[in-house]
This record gives structure tokens, sequence and C-alpha cells, in this order.
């Protein structure tokens, strides 16, 4: 019984430290905050969590940018119709900041569940892709915002639906573990628990391929999710939704790192400012239709 | 053709998929003989360790296993996991199902009549000989069955790698399936599923057939 | 010579006293039957023998060797690979025959030979051969147990034991799960056996056979010999327990 006993305790152990370091910078992950990108030495450090780590497998000097991103977040970050290949405004633009650099970019499609796992342990060094900061402040060193976005509500065009208030006792989605949903479900100044809760059922789902088939289907009325997003979804399925005039709120992308790695986190900014100023950043924009949102500001 | 460039970018994932289906029985099938053994010792201590290891394994969730593999080295020892993502789900995968298969050998060696062992033991075989020569042979015809079921399951399982964010053929599937809007890539894994455990049953028939020459 | 030696055994399973301080002398060339009622203790004390049970006090030796020996009133066994090079010394045939059902006729008679022994593989075949044509099998070598009737099981199952050519063979009542039309074959080669001057203590109820083939009878009860002597001797025994014994055989 007491070998039971103590085995069981390891187990629970492991997964609460699992779990407790998740989405905060405290317990197990002080190992390695405060690494930062830097030299070959720090890379080739297998017991520290270098943020710029060495190239998987080979021993070049290469140094490697992790970008951990959700393959199905177009525009922002998806698999290319024709290549198959992982593009989008997003991985482009972190594309283009490696080449400043001389990095290897690695695309790290994550589980979007998981993302906070992935940042802490060092399988990733930053979150880009339509990451909302709002709301998110303190729980990561952030970029300077590049996109002005904001929650909206898509409806199928036949339902009548035209404002907030008219999804009062209806059924409304919305994507698990984004920026839609803690909008959703945030009392503190600015949130909208208040309307989520004149919903009938708020019903999370894992991807907007399946929220856009019950929408169409009609076993949900609404779609809370990224203008950008909307928009891209709106334009690939054609006739028949339409977002809502009013928008939940505004709110701003930007690139998340680890709490504490200010010092990659300044060279991505850096990166980013000549990227605005040689116009390759208002290229990108235009090249994904998403010129209107930007927001990145010289410095 | 929209269908075969879909197809052909599944294609990758399918060798993803493939890879960890074979690598996790190449790994389980051996080690579950060997979790089997120390499930039957006669060592109370190893004996008991095995039984809790088989409980846990049995019931946790596989997708909560494979993070608990995948992150546990760097929160429990603030190890670099960079390179880890791929062998975590091999192992994740393996201690997995050398936990069932654990069980179905277990099954299958306590169901040997007593007097196989007496007659080995008059003719002078070894343990070990008893045991690769006699027992095992027949031991595998009885549990074949029961060893089709978890690969079968196991060909479904490939897709909960993702849960550590290793790009098999079902997110992949979901991943065009999200920046094309469409269904096609859906039913194609399906098809792709269906096909693969069809494979794996005319196999696993043709095994039965094989062993089927004695009762 | 004396092959087999057993004195004093005695086994209890749990509370239940199977053997009570048995003693058992085989010379070479003779053939000991041991009947008795079943749960007289009869299987127990073979298989005591062929060291498939062990035995809590008593001793035992095969032509001088000691398997087993007593030390402070409790039975003290030898170690692995000396039990291993004595049990050479014999061979056990059991009531449901223990063939390996995933070897066909010959592999069940040449693998331990070949895999144990080390012999060579076609000098045993030879031997193989010429054991399944006494036992009156040619033609069954690739035969898979399951295809053959209970006592062309039994059969192989003798010659299986043969193969290893022991001094002594043990048969653990080898005709009771047969159909009584099969006995017989099965009698005729245990019969062949014991006119070649084969050593063999057999545990049976076949009651007019022990009586035709026997040197010796022990007539088992509760876990202790009651008679024993030759067939007449036993046969003709005044003894109450013996006669009735006996009695319930010829009313069946």
């Amino acid at each position: 019984m007491k070998k039971k006993l103590v085995c069981g305790m390891i187990t629970a152990a492991m997964v609460t430290a699992l779990f407790t370091g998740c989405g905060s910078d405290t317990a197990g992950t002080s190992a390695a905050s405060g690494t930062s990108e830097s030299s070959a030495s720090a890379a080739s450090d297998t017991t520290g969590s270098s943020a710029v780590s060495d190239t998987q497998g080979d021993s070049s000097e290469t140094t490697t940018f992790t970008v951990g991103f959700d393959a199905e977040y177009p525009p922002y970050g998806y698999m290319d119709e024709e290549t198959g290949d992982y593009t989008g405004f997003d991985l482009e633009l972190a594309e283009a900041v490696c080449e400043l650099y001389g990095w290897q970019l690695v695309k790290t499609p994550i589980n979007w569940d998981s993302k906070d796992m992935e940042l802490n342990s060092g399988s990733i060094d930053c979150i880009w892709n339509g990451f909302t900061m709002n709301g998110r402040e303190d729980d990561y060193t952030w970029s300077y915002p590049y996109v002005d976005n904001s929650q909206v509500m898509v409806v199928s065009e036949s339902s009548g639906i035209s404002t907030l208030a008219d999804l009062a006792g209806k059924n409304v989605g919305v994507q698990a573990a984004s920026a839609a949903l803690e909008l959703l479900q945030s009392e503190e100044e600015g949130g909208q628990k208040a309307l989520a809760d004149t919903f009938a059922v708020l019903q999370q789902f894992p991807d907007y391929n399946n929220a856009f088939v019950e929408l169409q289907a009609g076993s949900i009325d609404a779609v809370a999710m990224d203008i950008g997003v909307a928009k891209y979804q709106l334009k690939t399925r054609g006739e028949g939704f339409k977002i809502l005039d009013e928008s939940l709120n505004s709110e701003q992308y930007a690139i998340g790192f680890k709490k504490g790695n200010t010092e990659l986190c300044e060279k991505v900014n850096e990166g980013l400012q000549q990227l605005l100023a040689d116009g390759t950043f208002e290229e990108l924009a235009e090249k994904y239709e998403i010129a209107d949102m930007v927001c990145l500001e010289a410095k | 053709m929209r269908f075969s460039l879909i197809l052909s970018q599944l294609s990758q994932g399918m060798g993803r998929t493939v890879t960890i289906f074979f690598l996790t029985l190449i790994f389980s099938l051996p080690l579950g003989l060997l979790i089997s053994f120390g499930r039957m010792s006669k060592n109370r201590v190893i004996s008991s360790i095995v039984k809790i290891y088989i409980s846990i394994m049995r019931g946790t969730p596989l997708m909560l296993q494979l993070m608990v593999v995948y992150f546990g080295p760097f929160y429990l020892f603030g190890l670099n996991i960079g390179n880890w993502r791929f062998p975590a789900i091999i192992v994740g995968f393996s201690l997995n199902y050398a936990a069932y298969f654990a069980e179905i050998y277990r099954s299958g060696i306590e169901s040997m009549p007593v007097g196989q062992y007496e007659a080995a033991r008059l003719l002078g075989y070894s343990k070990i000989q008893t045991f690769f020569r006699i027992i095992l042979p027949q031991v595998i015809k009885r549990i074949l069955p029961a060893v089709t079921n978890e690969i079968i399951t196991l060909v479904k399982d490939t897709s909960l790698a993702f849960s550590i964010a290793y790009a098999e053929m079902f997110t992949i599937a979901k991943q065009i399936a999200a920046a094309q809007t469409t269904m096609i890539p859906f039913v194609t894994a399906a098809v792709f599923y269906y096909v693969f455990n069809w494979l794996v049953a005319w196999i696993m028939e043709l095994a039965e057939k094989k062993f089927a020459y004695y009762r | 010579m004396i092959y087999l030696e057993m004195n004093h055994v005695k086994k209890s399973f749990e509370d239940l006293e199977v053997l009570k301080d048995i003693s058992l002398t085989v010379e070479e060339g003779e053939v000991v039957s041991i009947i008795g009622p079943s749960g007289s203790g009869k299987s127990t004390l073979l298989r005591c023998a062929a060291l498939l049970e062990t035995m809590d006090s008593g001793d035992l030796s095969y032509l001088g060797q000691k398997a087993v020996t007593m030390e402070n009133g409790r039975s003290v066994y030898a170690k692995p690979n000396v039990l291993g090079k004595i049990r050479e010394n014999f061979g056990l045939v059991f009531q449901n025959y223990n063939l390996f059902p995933h070897y066909n006729v010959m592999r069940n008679l040449c693998d331990a030979p070949i895999h144990v022994q080390k012999r060579q593989k076609a000098e045993v075949e030879k031997q193989a051969r010429e054991l399944l044509a006494k036992m009156g099998l040619v033609g069954k070598e690739t035969a898979y147990p399951c295809q053959l009737s209970g006592g062309q099981c039994q059969r192989v199952a003798i010659a299986r034991a043969l193969m290893l050519n022991p001094k002594v063979l043990f048969f653990d009542e080898p005709t009771s799960a047969l159909d009584p039309e099969l006995t017989g074959e099965v009698l005729k080669v245990i019969r062949s056996l014991a006119e070649m001057h084969m050593t063999m203590v057999i545990v049976t109820h076949e009651m007019s056979f022990a009586r035709e083939i026997s040197d010796r009878i022990l007539f088992m009860d509760q876990g202790v010999v009651v008679v024993e002597g030759t067939p007449d001797e036993v046969f003709s025994s005044e003894n109450d327990r013996m006669k009735g014994f006996l009695g319930k055989f010829r009313d069946m």
C-alpha cells in the first residue's frame, strides 16, 4: 500500500509540475528564464534552454529561430494551397526578420492549447501568429504591436441577427483557448462576460472549419473570432455570412516571447523597424490584404 | 486537380503516421513481453511496481502521457527538449502500448496448461528454452486476435501525436482543411485510416491462418 | 542394481496429508505397478519421484545419485545442475499426453534430443523412425497431435519419452483419458516394453493389466502402502481395504 501511495504521489507531482508551469513564470521555469539568443556556446549548452538554439541535428554555426504558430489560422499562419508549405503574413514577416540576421527560421505548428508549455520549455522561441496581447500583457514579453485587430461576430446572412443584442438566447461558438474566448469570459474593464451571459450557450470548438460547418448547419448562430480571420473565411467561403458591424472590442497583435526574454524581443523589434523602414512590412500587409489593419509604428 | 494536390500534401503526413505506427510496434511488442514478466514476477516489489505502471498507463489518457513525456524533462529537470519531440512521441506511444501488450501477453501465458511446462521440464528443456520453444509460439497463437485489436487502435491513436505538435497525417489534414476551407482532407484521412486498418486486419488474418495448422 | 530408491516420503497439500511415510525401491528391469482408489496419493508419489512435486520429508536417489536428502527431518533438494543430470535418468508419460501441439510428431520426438541433448540430427531422426515403427505409427511423422486419436497421441508421448533413453519410465494413468476401445493399443506398447525389460513404474486403474505385466504391485490407500508384493500375493490378500477395492472393480 505504501509503495502505491508513493508512486501515486510522484505521478501527481509530475502532472502538477506540468500544469503549474503552464501560463505562469513561476515553478520550474526559472532554470530557463533570462537566457537569451546570442552565441553558439550558449546554443550548445544542453542543460539550459537557449532562446535561439543551435540548428536541430547538424552542428553548423547557424542559429535557428523557432516560431510557434497555429497552422489553422489563416491569413497569419496556414498551409499553402499549392506547395503545402506553411505560410502567411506572420510567417513571411518572421522569415524577413531571420534574413536580416542570418538566422534559420524553424516553423513549428503547435497545439494552441499547450502554447505556454512549448514556450516555457524552450521548444519554441516565440509565439508569432495573430497573437492578441490585450489581457495577456503580464504573461509574456511582448514585441511592439503590429496589427490592430478586433474581435467580431460572424453570423449567417439569413439569420436576421444584426446587433450584438440580437444574440441573446442564441448559441455562440468560439475557438478554445482563443483571445475571443478570453474576452467573452473576462469580467474586467472592457470584458464581454455580461454579453456572453445573454447567450443560450457559449460553445467551444477546436478550429474554424468545424465552427463554420456548424454555422452553416444551423447548430450555432454566431461565431466570435478575430476580424482578420473572419475576412479570410468570408472571402474563401463566398456568400452566406456576414460580420456584425458592432465589434466586441479592439485589440492588438504582437509577438509573444517568454517572460523575461527581452534580449531576443528587442532584436526582433529592431528587425521589424528595419522592415517597416524599407517597405517590406507594407508590401506583405498588402499581399495578405490586411493593409488597413497594420499598426506598426516607427520608433 | 485539387484533390491530387491535397493528396500529395497529405502524403508527407502519412509517412510520419506510418513511421510512428511501426516504431511503436517495434519497441512496444518486446517491451510488453518484458513488462508481462515483471507483472508475473514472484518478487512482490517488482510485480507491484509493474502493476502500478500498467494501471497508470491504462488509467490516464495517452494524450496526457505524451505531454508528460515531452514536457516532463524540462519541468522536472530543466533539460533542453529541443530535439526531443519525435523521440518523445515514440517513447510515449511505446510505453503506453507496452502496458496493454503486457496484459495481453500475461493473459496468454497464464492460459497455458501447466502440463506443457511439466512435459518440457521432463524432457530437459531449460526455462528459457521452454519459454521460447514451447510456450511463446502457442501464446502468440492465442493472443493474436487481441493483439490485432490493439494494433488497429494504434493506427487511429497516431493522431494524438499532435498533442505535442507533431504534424502527422491528421494534423496536416486539419491544416489543409483550415487553409482551403474544405472537408475533402478529412474524407481523405478517413479513407487512409480505413485502408491502413484494412491492410492491418488482412495481414493479421494471414498470420492467424498461418497458426491454424494446430489446435 | 537399484535404479530408484525413495525412503520415508511425506507430502502435504496445505492441511491434507497425501503421502504418509512411503518407501519405494525399484530394481533394474523391474515393472512396478501402483494401484489404489482415487485420492490415495499414488499419482503424487509418482510426481514426487519425477521431481514434479517437492516432498516435505524423505529422500530420493537414482542409481545411487542423491536427488533429495534428509536434513533435520526435512527434504533438501540437490543443486539445479545436479537435478538436471538426474532428470536424464527417467521419463514420464502423462495421463493427457502433454504433447506439444505446435510441433508435428517428428518434431515432438526430435526437438529435445537435438536442442537439449545436442545430438546429431540424422542419428536422432533415425531413432525416431525406429521408435515410430515399433509404436505402429509409420506414416504419422508429419501429423500434428490434433490430427491423431487419443491412443495414437499416447503412443507418440511414450516414444517421445523413450527418445531420451531413460533408465526408468513412469506412467501416470496412461489409459485413463482414453476411450475404452483405444486402451488396448497403448497397453500393448507398454507390454512390449516390459518384454524388453524396460524399468517401469505404472500408476494404473487397469487391474488385469497390472496383474499380468507387473513384477510387483503396491496397493495404496489414504497415503500409505497397504499391501505390497507379487501380483498373486496382492490379489489374494486378505486385507479388508484391498478386498473392498477389488470388490468395487468386480462390480463395475
